[in-house]
């Protein structure tokens, strides 16, 4: 076998342990490469950092365990960022298999800032129908949750007496890993006209760049990047910059892998084709 | 009535919605809340004989001895313990939370970690510059990878009093071509999607009620 | 290393789940089925709470809004299929959820995907510096060349073809920019999953 042909076909296990190497060594042995930020993520940090404290923020957490690894630094850096301004937070699910990552989060940020819940925070928890609820929210917070998601009703909450509607809302954050994000900007902010930011995947990310250009999502963080951003413009570094060591690396190998294979590529077409005029 | 009625049920529910945006009028606004809370329990219902149809589906794999049948006995048991675990220690903590954080958190995400092995294998596969096309699609590829990770900041320089480096090309990119592609992409879906839901609500598009008897 | 039994059964599973790499094996399919078990069973309890308990037994029977019912009515209709025979009956609360939300897709997606975006589309050159009024006449120009890719109802000769072309270029652009996010994406994953392996549980890194 020639070696271009061999550059083609390089074993799947070979790749496997290259890419668990380039994703752990990094971890281990940090790099620190500089980390900078977007104008979307400024916008996001923007939005926040114009609150005022006593504001009441609608936070929704959109996704679920197979994409926290992106969406839990976002989470986790944008709820600090709002408990430090002294915001109050109404939170929200759209997935039932993110309650749990909710109240987990929301439990743990909430205790380093000495909030209360149902005085500074509350976890209304999940609805089913995504448009129904969002749309509903619009008419009545109450009537769309009745009761939190630990079953109290929310006409007892004290956080809840001052939110209504979304006229109360000073910012809608939604943190997503589907295009929940666009539908909060569709009917939330179409038709009610809340300001939306989000924190998206990244494999959702790219479609929010038209909505960023129209002024519907002013700001957002994509990815793991986004978060890592996020978390210099806050100045609390978390898992987001931890991880961008390795997302170079990793990056870099898979180029590398690409550029290998489309050299071997080329090389034997070539080899065909002095073939072919012999 | 079996295809008729949900038709006609249909137009009125959707005209009624469709006219609501458009009229301030209280009583338009009382039936817009209320069929908003009747679907959020209608879909309810949905997802959970959603489940059911799970446990009929595993069930009848043990039943008939099927292949791996032996594994569904773990799922119907996992399923029956988280339902027990919520009803006998509720669901702020015990059990209930302690294998949702354990395990069913872990292995989702690594479940889906899994994609960057495939992803890696793949490109290294399969994505070859055969084509302009092709061409044009690995090389702004490339520069987004390059471009949206640390390292990228640190390729280039100052060109003409500009810092032109890879990640300043990969935000031209996002911010330009790539958002003039997307744009265009969702015009397109939003003029099919309202296509589509004028079809519906006058029953020209009767797909959803499925097949005729 | 860790000595929470809790974080020992995550990474026993995680590194079940990725044994799958070198082939599937019955520890994955344990682990797989096991995933399939408990989140259905955590999904049941969740949608049971929010629409059944939340959004039916607490407005009706402790706010006392009785016509809420009508939205129990129509999700026991659901359940009609579970029996061939009625089986025509679950196409009411399917036909009222279609439609419903057709009903209020048609001004949210004209306002918001269509008339909003080709606004933001269209620009004044003169009232730009250069470099933004040729970045937006690229947006514009890929906007319109990229729909007209999307166009079938002409045969596609003279200007069509033309601008199909040019389409494809935006297209491929926009592809591309696409697949290096979906590789980030995937990768933050593998990192996510490596942080917890090597952080949480064995604690090599703070």
């Amino acid at each position: 076998m020639a070696f271009y042909d061999r550059m083609m076909q390089i074993d799947r296990r070979i790749i496997y342990l290259c890419m668990t190497l380039a994703v752990a060594i990094p971890l281990i042995v940090p790099i620190g490469m500089p980390v900078q930020v977007s104008d979307e993520a400024r916008g996001f940090y923007d939005h926040i950092e114009d609150l005022e404290a006593g504001d009441i923020v609608l936070f929704s957490f959109d996704y679920e365990g197979d994409v926290m690894a992106e969406l839990n630094p976002m989470s986790i850096a944008a709820l600090r960022h709002l408990f430090r301004q002294g915001v109050r937070v109404v939170s929200v699910t759209m997935y039932a298999g993110g309650t749990g990552i909710a109240q987990d989060i929301l439990e743990e940020t909430a205790a380093e800032y000495g909030k209360e819940y149902g005085i500074d925070y509350v976890f209304l928890g999940y609805n089913p129908d995504w448009s129904g609820t969002i749309l509903r929210l619009g008419e009545s917070f109450k009537a769309t949750y009745p009761a939190d998601q630990f079953g109290k009703s929310t006409r007892e909450i004290p956080l809840m007496q001052d939110v209504e509607t979304y006229d109360d809302i000073a910012l809608l954050v939604s943190i997503a890993g589907s295009a929940l994000s666009e539908y909060w900007a569709i009917w939330a902010g179409g038709r009610y006209g809340v300001t939306v930011v989000s924190g998206n995947t990244a494999i959702q990310a790219i479609l929010i760049y038209p909505y960023y250009n129209a002024g519907q999502i002013p700001g957002f963080l994509g990815g793991l990047k986004g978060a890592a951003e996020y978390e210099r413009l806050v100045d609390i570094p978390g898992l987001g910059i931890k991880g961008m060591d390795a997302q170079s690396v990793a990056h870099l190998l898979m180029l590398s892998f690409i550029v290998i294979g489309n050299v071997g590529y080329f090389l034997s077409r070539r080899h065909e084709r002095k073939l072919k005029e012999e | 009535m079996k295809r008729q009625g949900p038709v006609v049920v249909a137009f009125i529910i959707g005209m009624l919605m469709l006219i609501q945006f458009f009229t301030p009028n209280p009583f338009f606004l009382r039936l817009y809340n209320l069929f908003l809370d009747w679907k959020q329990v209608v879909l309810g219902c949905t997802l959970i004989l959603g489940t059911w149809s799970l446990i009929r589906y595993h069930t009848r794999r043990i039943g008939r001895r099927q292949q791996n049948w032996q594994y569904s006995y773990v799922t119907l048991i996992g399923l029956a313990f988280m339902v027990l675990a919520a009803l006998i220690w509720k669901t702020e903590g015990g059990p209930y939370r302690w294998m949702f954080q354990n395990i069913q958190v872990p292995m989702q995400a690594t479940m889906f970690s899994l994609l960057a092995f495939y992803v890696a294998s793949a490109s290294y596969r399969a994505f070859r510059a055969r084509t302009f096309a092709a061409t044009l699609l690995l090389i702004a590829g490339a520069l987004v990878m390059l471009g949206r990770v640390p390292v990228g900041a640190l390729i280039g320089g100052n060109i003409g009093g500009h810092e032109v480096t890879v990640s300043t090309i990969a935000d031209w990119i996002l911010n330009v071509p790539n958002l003039a592609a997307k744009r265009g992409i969702m015009i397109g879906v939003g003029l099919g999607m309202t296509a589509t839901a004028i079809k519906i609500i006058l029953g020209i598009e009767t797909t959803y009620l499925g097949k005729s008897d | 290393m860790s000595a929470d039994p809790g974080i020992w059964v995550a990474a026993i599973l995680t590194l079940a789940i990725f044994s799958f790499l070198y082939r599937e094996n019955p520890v994955f399919r344990f682990a797989e089925h096991l995933l399939v078990g408990v989140s259905a069973g955590y999904y049941l309890v969740q949608y049971f709470f929010s629409a059944v308990y939340r959004k039916l037994y607490v407005p009706v029977f402790d706010n006392h809004e009785y016509i809420l019912i009508m939205g129990g009515v129509l999700g026991a209709m659901m359940f009609a299929r579970l029996w061939r025979k009625y089986e025509w009956v679950s196409r009411y609360p399917i036909a009222f959820y279609v439609a419903a939300w057709a009903g209020y897709v048609i001004p949210s997606y004209v306002q918001v995907r269509i008339l909003q975006q080709a606004e933001s589309t269209m620009f004044n050159p003169m009232a730009l510096p250069p470099a933004e009024a040729i970045s937006n006449f690229i947006i514009f120009l890929g906007v319109v060349t990229t729909l007209s890719y999307f166009y079938f109802s002409a045969e596609r000769k003279g200007p069509l073809k033309i601008s199909s072309h040019v389409g494809v270029i935006f297209i491929m652009i926009g592809f591309g920019a696409t697949f290096g996010y979906n590789v980030m994406g995937r990768i933050s994953l593998l990192i996510g999953r490596f942080q917890f392996l090597l952080t949480d549980w064995l604690g090599i890194v703070q």
